[in-house]
């Protein structure tokens, strides 16, 4: 029993996670939190789909065509949106992303319609007993990829001098370019892997949420990982997942389940308040 | 003065004379701008004027409405003293919610005011003996000495002259001391703190004005739509509060009428296409906060320089 709940929460906490590192990523590269990137997961999900059944691709050929088409819709964010308010107030960036992630969510709903869609799983969904608990494999996919990418990131970000050249764009733009880093293409870039990453958790959580055009909701959960982890740091995003995660789970079990999405929330709202660098995050002071 | 006092006589004759030219249905619509415009004046106060984001305008909202219907079904309290009684406990809700803003800001306080909100619908949905759970409830009948409003017809002279109160109210408050320190809390909280401005008690009483209005505003939706569904008070709610803020035109209380008649004018004139609106509305603000983030009021007033003949300064 305990140890079923713990696989499962795991599997939930490893998508939490997914939506984190995405989350993580664009705010450690340009410093811009995307209040869309949980629509643009369910949009990234919903390309597959558009590609399956209105273009009549097979299921493989789909999901390569959704990853390009997402490298498009990264660059178009950030040429069209991010790059024309790079100057503009904090208040009309969060704006912007919020309606970003609004226009996709409705253009599906006007599109696609407002109801559920099934999705297939890329890998098996039955389950294989292993030592006593039940393993899916398309969940441990989840947590796979989930780590996957964390250490991807993690080498591009601390071992590569790109990922130098990354941190030093967001850290200070003019300083940047000052050491000839090319600063609108590093931003660029992290729009388009970030909406790359943001298609690979759609296609991989879809099919264990309800594909509908409010699937971006799960985009909450994601913030509240990611805020638990330090909202900096891409390990503590992975970490920050699987322990809403197991958070949710034990509250689902030993609470109500009508309150476990509450819960969460009150967890979010209480790390801002009394930890806002996060459990794992070291303090940053704003000097005056 | 003379000119005040014209404008003031105004205002009167139209208010009496269009019921008159109008249609019950017409009025109804001119009551669901006028209480959505309170709403979103709500957010000109706390984020056009103080500079607060606030996604807890849809909860705000919800608690306006189902307050007085509660208090109705299990108190019996009347229906407009239900009104009063929530807006001001929502007041005292939002000046709690405004303390957050003494550790958090920006993006995270954007977060924690959406969270607020995702509780609040939640607390809706999950209290089943008290709020209907996700079906939702029934808002009582406005019913005030014996005289019942529940027509487009008879809730405008309800709802007009309570918004037109409540802006009068706003517009007095922003040219007051208190808004002005609100402005300068906008501009820059340091040099603000350095003139000896409480920077906290502003900004909660910014969130608190918010929540007071939102409330009211959620009292008279509900009496307009005689129903409260939970799935009305989420977080695309409150986008949707922003977007008619910023179409409006956020800094100026007018932009919150304007942004409203926008709002429910524009699914009129598209009946044709109604599975579009969702995606028109996302639209209308993302182009707006792009290129316009001052919204419809200031793109009147810089016409107006340049019918004026005034030289046209660049773009702040």
């Amino acid at each position: 029993m305990a140890g079923s709940v713990l696989v499962s929460s795991i599997t939930a906490g490893a998508v939490y996670a997914l939506i984190a590192l995405g989350f993580v990523l664009i705010h450690k590269g340009t410093g811009v939190v995307h209040f869309g990137y949980g629509d643009q997961v369910t949009f990234g999900a919903y390309l597959v789909l558009i590609g399956q059944a209105f273009i009549g691709l097979r299921f493989d050929v789909a999901v390569a065509g959704a990853l390009i088409a997402s490298v498009l819709l990264g660059a178009i964010i950030y040429l069209a949106f991010m790059w024309p308010l790079r100057n503009a107030s904090l208040l009309a960036r969060i704006i912007a992303s919020l309606a970003l992630g609004t226009v996709l969510r409705e253009f599906l709903r006007s599109y696609m319609g407002p109801n559920a869609w099934p999705f297939p799983f890329l890998l098996s969904s039955t389950s294989v007993p292993v030592g006593g608990v039940l393993i899916v494999p398309a969940n441990l996919a989840i947590v796979g990829v989930a780590i996957a990418v964390l250490v991807a990131l993690y080498l591009i970000f601390d071992r590569t001098i790109y990922g130098k050249a990354i941190l030093a764009a967001c850290e200070n733009s003019t300083g940047a370019s000052l050491v000839g880093v090319h600063v609108s293409t590093v931003f660029l870039l992290i729009w388009i892997l970030a909406s790359v990453l943001a298609t690979v958790a759609g296609i991989l959580v879809a099919p264990l949420l309800t594909l509908s055009p409010d699937m971006g909701l799960i985009g909450i959960k994601g913030f509240t990982a990611a805020v638990l982890g330090g909202f900096n740091s891409l390990p503590g995003a992975v970490a920050g997942g699987i322990a809403l995660g197991i958070l949710e789970a034990l509250a689902g079990t030993y609470v109500s389940s009508a309150l476990k999405d509450m819960i969460s929330y009150a967890i979010l709202i209480a790390v801002i308040l009394v930890r806002p660098q996060g459990l794992f995050g070291e303090l940053t002071l704003k000097e005056v | 003065m003379t000119v005040r006092l014209l404008f003031g006589a105004a205002v009167l004759v139209i208010f009496f004379a269009a019921p008159h030219f109008l249609a019950e249905f017409q009025l109804f619509q001119v009551c669901l701008i006028a209480a959505t415009a309170l709403v979103v004046l709500g957010i000109v106060v706390v984020t056009g004027i103080a500079g607060q984001i606030s996604l807890a305008q849809a909860a705000f909202v919800g608690l306006g409405g189902y307050g007085p219907a509660i208090l109705a079904a299990r108190y019996g309290v009347p229906v407009w003293a239900g009104i009063m009684i929530t807006a001001v406990v929502v007041g005292a809700v939002g000046y709690a919610l405004g303390q957050l803003t003494l550790r958090v800001s920006g993006h995270y306080l954007a977060l924690a005011t959406m969270a607020f909100t995702a509780i609040v619908q939640l607390a809706f949905i999950h209290s089943d003996a008290v709020t209907g759970g996700a079906v939702g409830m029934q808002m009582p009948t406005l019913e005030i000495s014996g005289k019942t409003f529940a027509s487009g017809g008879t809730l405008y002279y309800v709802v007009l002259p309570v918004v037109g109160v409540l802006f009068l109210a706003v517009h007095n408050l922003i040219h007051s001391p208190v808004g002005r320190a609100f402005a300068a809390i906008r501009q820059s909280e340091t040099a603000a703190a350095a003139m000896g401005i409480d920077v906290l008690a502003h900004k909660s009483a910014a969130f608190a004005a918010s929540g007071f209005l939102g409330a009211i505003g959620g009292g008279l939706l509900g009496l307009l739509s005689t129903y409260l569904d939970p799935s009305q008070f989420g977080i695309t709610q409150a986008v949707y509060y922003l977007a008619v803020a910023v179409v409006g035109g956020m800094q100026f209380p007018l932009g919150a009428i304007v942004g409203s008649a926008v709002f429910v004018l524009v699914p009129e004139f598209l009946q044709a296409f109604q599975t579009y609106l969702g995606l028109v509305f996302a639209l209308l603000l993302l182009v707006f906060i792009v290129l316009r983030p001052n919204g419809l009021v200031s793109l009147a007033s810089d016409l107006l320089r340049v019918v004026g003949g005034k030289q046209q300064r660049g773009a702040a």
